[in-house]
C-alpha cells in the first residue's frame, strides 16, 4: 500500500499520461491535420532513434554548455555583488536601483548589441544567458544576506572566526535556501534565452535545429527535439537542484 | 578573591540620524574571579550594550574594561557567550552546533567532538547530538547555547537576557543547571536580565544600573546561601529595594519625558501666536 500523501505525489505522472494519450488520440482521429501535429507514438520513436544519433547530442550538449556557462557566469559576478548590497547599506542604495532599472529591461532587447559587439556565436549566446541569470540570482542573494540576523554575526566574532569562514560557514550555508531558489530560477530562465538566441542568431545548438526540422516541414522531428530539451530541464531540475533544496528543507 | 574583570569608566556615545545618543556613562565595577554578576536596569538603558563591550564585540567611547589587567580590544579566546535568541546556526546540528567555537580554533575533529559531547551531556542532551536545531524546544536549544559557550574552555561567560525566550518552569530549571554549572566549573558569570527574582537568584553581586544614560546606581551584595529560596525574607527585602530603585528611575525618566513634552508644547505655542507670552 502506498500511502495516501505518497500517491498523491505522484499525481503529476498520471496527468501527463492523459496528455499523451490526449494527444495521440486527437492525432490518429485526425482532428488535426498530421502536417500540424505527428501522433505521440511516432515522435517518440523518432527521439529514441535520434538520441543515439551522436550529432543530436551534440547539438544538446551545445545549448546545455552555453547555459551553463552563462549561469555560472553570472552567479560568480551576482553572488559577491549580492551579498555586499545585503550586507552593507550605503552599497545597496546606490546599487539595487541601478540593477533594478537594467533589469526592468526585456533582456532580450539586448541580443541585437551583443551580436553587433560579439558577432552572432557562443559568446553573444553566453553573455545574454549571464544577463537573463543575473537578476534572479542578485536579489534572492541579496534578500537572503538581509534576513541573516545579527545575533550569528556576534556568534561568528564571539568564538573568533576569521572573515573567509564567517563567509563559507555561516553567510553561505545561510543564504543558501534563498541562493537555491535563485539558481533555480535563472536555469529556468536559462532555457528559454538559450532556445530563443539559437533561433534568432543560427547558434549550432538544439534550438536552432527545432526551427530548422520545422521549417523544413519535419515536425515530428522537431517534437522529438522539444521532448528531449523538457527531459533534460526537469532531469537536472530534479536531481541536481531537487537535492540541494532536500538538504536546506532538513532544516529550514 | 582577584579581580578579574574591571570597568573603568566605561562611557559609550551613538550615533543614530544625526543625532548623538550617550548609552552609557562612566560606569565602573569590578568583578572577582569565579563570581556571578547580574545586571539588571529599566529596559532600553544600554545593559546588553554594556555587556557586548565586555564582549569585545563593540567598543566603549572612552574607559575600558580589563580582564586579569588587560584591556579588552576586540574578542577575547578566555570570553564566551550565550545569546537571548540562543544564536544556533540551523543548518548544524545540535553536535555541530556545539563544537563550532572549538572548530574555529582548529580543534581536531575527534577531540571536539568528544569535548562537544561531554558538554552535551552535561547539560542534559546527549542523544540529542544529531538533531537540528528546528526540532528542539526553546529551553533544549538554550541548552546547546551554554553548551557551545562551556565548550571552549572559558574563564568568563557572559548571559545577554539568556532565560527570556524561555518558558517560566523552563527557565527555572534551567537557572537551577546554571548555578551547579557555576559551583562545578568556578567560572565568572555576567548575566544581562530585566527578571529581578533571577538576577537576585543567581548572583553574587546585582549591579543596578540608571536609566539613559546608564550608570551604576547601585550595587548590591547578595549573601544567601544556594539553593535560594524565593520567600526568603532577605531574598524578598532585597527584590523590594531594587524594585523600588528602578521605580525611581522609571519615573524619573517619565518626569523627564513630560518636561521635555511640556518644553515642546510651549514652543509650539510660540510659532502658533508670536508675540504673546
Amino acid at each position: 500500500m502506498i500511502p495516501r500523501q505518497n500517491a498523491s505525489n505522484y499525481l503529476w505522472i498520471g496527468v501527463l499520461l492523459f496528455g499523451f494519450a490526449s494527444w495521440e488520440l486527437v492525432a490518429r482521429l485526425r482532428l488535426l491535420p498530421s502536417s500540424n501535429l505527428p501522433a505521440f507514438s511516432s515522435v517518440l520513436e523518432v527521439f529514441l532513434v535520434s538520441i543515439q544519433q551522436p550529432a543530436f547530442l551534440f547539438r544538446i550538449a551545445h545549448s546545455f554548455m552555453n547555459l551553463l556557462c552563462g549561469l555560472v557566469l553570472a552567479f560568480s559576478i551576482a553572488l559577491p555583488m549580492a551579498f555586499i548590497a545585503g550586507s552593507k547599506n550605503p552599497f545597496d542604495v546606490t546599487m539595487t536601483p541601478l540593477v533594478m532599472i537594467f533589469g526592468a529591461l526585456p533582456d532580450l532587447s539586448f541580443l541585437p548589441l551583443l551580436v553587433l559587439w560579439f558577432g552572432a556565436g557562443d559568446t553573444a549566446a553566453v553573455i545574454m544567458a549571464s544577463v537573463a541569470a543575473f537578476f534572479p540570482i542578485y536579489f534572492t542573494v541579496r534578500e537572503g544576506t538581509k534576513n541573516i540576523p545579527r545575533e550569528l554575526y556576534d556568534v561568528t566574532t564571539i568564538f573568533n572566526s576569521n572573515r573567509v569562514s564567517t563567509f563559507t560557514k555561516m553567510v553561505l550555508p545561510a543564504i543558501s535556501p534563498h541562493m537555491f531558489s535563485g539558481l533555480r530560477l535563472a536555469y529556468d530562465f536559462d532555457w528559454e534565452i538559450i532556445i530563443a538566441i539559437e533561433i534568432a542568431t543560427k547558434v549550432a545548438g538544439i534550438g536552432n535545429f527545432i526551427e530548422g526540422q520545422v521549417s523544413t516541414g519535419s515536425l515530428t522531428q522537431g517534437f522529438a527535439a522539444i521532448l528531449a530539451i523538457a527531459l533534460l530541464a526537469v532531469a537536472v531540475d530534479k536531481t541536481f537542484f531537487g537535492t540541494l533544496e532536500s538538504w536546506s528543507k532538513k532544516w529550514s | 578573591m582577584k579581580k578579574h574583570l574591571e570597568l573603568d569608566n566605561v562611557t559609550k556615545y551613538y550615533a543614530e540620524q544625526q543625532k548623538q545618543l550617550h548609552a552609557l556613562h562612566q560606569v565602573s565595577f569590578d568583578i572577582d574571579h569565579g563570581e556571578f554578576v547580574s545586571i539588571v536596569g529599566p529596559s532600553g538603558c544600554g545593559k546588553s550594550t554594556l555587556l557586548k563591550i565586555i564582549a569585545g564585540l563593540d567598543s566603549p567611547s572612552s574607559g575600558e574594561v580589563r580582564v586579569r589587567g588587560s584591556p579588552v580590544h576586540g574578542p577575547q579566546s578566555k570570553i564566551s557567550m550565550v545569546f537571548q535568541a540562543f544564536g544556533l546556526f540551523p543548518w548544524r546540528t545540535v553536535l555541530e552546533n556545539t563544537e563550532y567555537g572549538l572548530e574555529m580554533r582548529n580543534v581536531p575533529k575527534s577531540e571536539r567532538r568528544d569535548i562537544a559531547r561531554h558538554h552535551l551531556e552535561m547539560v542534559g542532551l546527549g542523544g540529542y547530538e544529531h538533531m537540528y536545531p528546528k526540532q528542539l524546544s526553546g529551553g533544549m536549544k538554550q541548552r546547546v547555547g551554554i553548551a557551545r559557550a562551556l565548550a571552549v574552555d572559558p574563564e568568563v561567560i557572559l548571559m545577554d537576557e539568556a532565560f527570556s525566550a524561555i518558558d517560566e518552569v523552563t527557565a527555572d530549571v534551567l537557572r537551577e543547571e546554571v548555578t551547579s554549572i557555576h559551583k562545578e566549573t568556578g567560572k565568572t558569570f555576567v548575566l544581562v536580565t530585566h527578571n529581578l527574582p533571577e538576577a537576585i537568584e543567581l548572583a553574587d553581586k546585582v549591579v543596578v544600573l540608571s536609566s539613559r544614560p546608564a550608570k551604576v546606581k547601585k550595587i548590591f551584595q547578595v549573601d544567601l546561601n544556594r539553593p535560594r529560596d524565593r520567600a526568603h525574607e532577605l531574598f524578598i527585602h532585597m527584590h523590594r529595594d531594587i524594585l523600588h530603585l528602578l521605580k525611581e528611575e522609571l519615573e524619573n525618566t517619565l518626569l523627564r519625558h513630560k518636561l521635555r513634552g511640556v518644553k515642546e508644547l510651549s514652543d509650539i505655542h510660540d510659532m502658533e501666536n508670536p508675540g504673546k507670552p
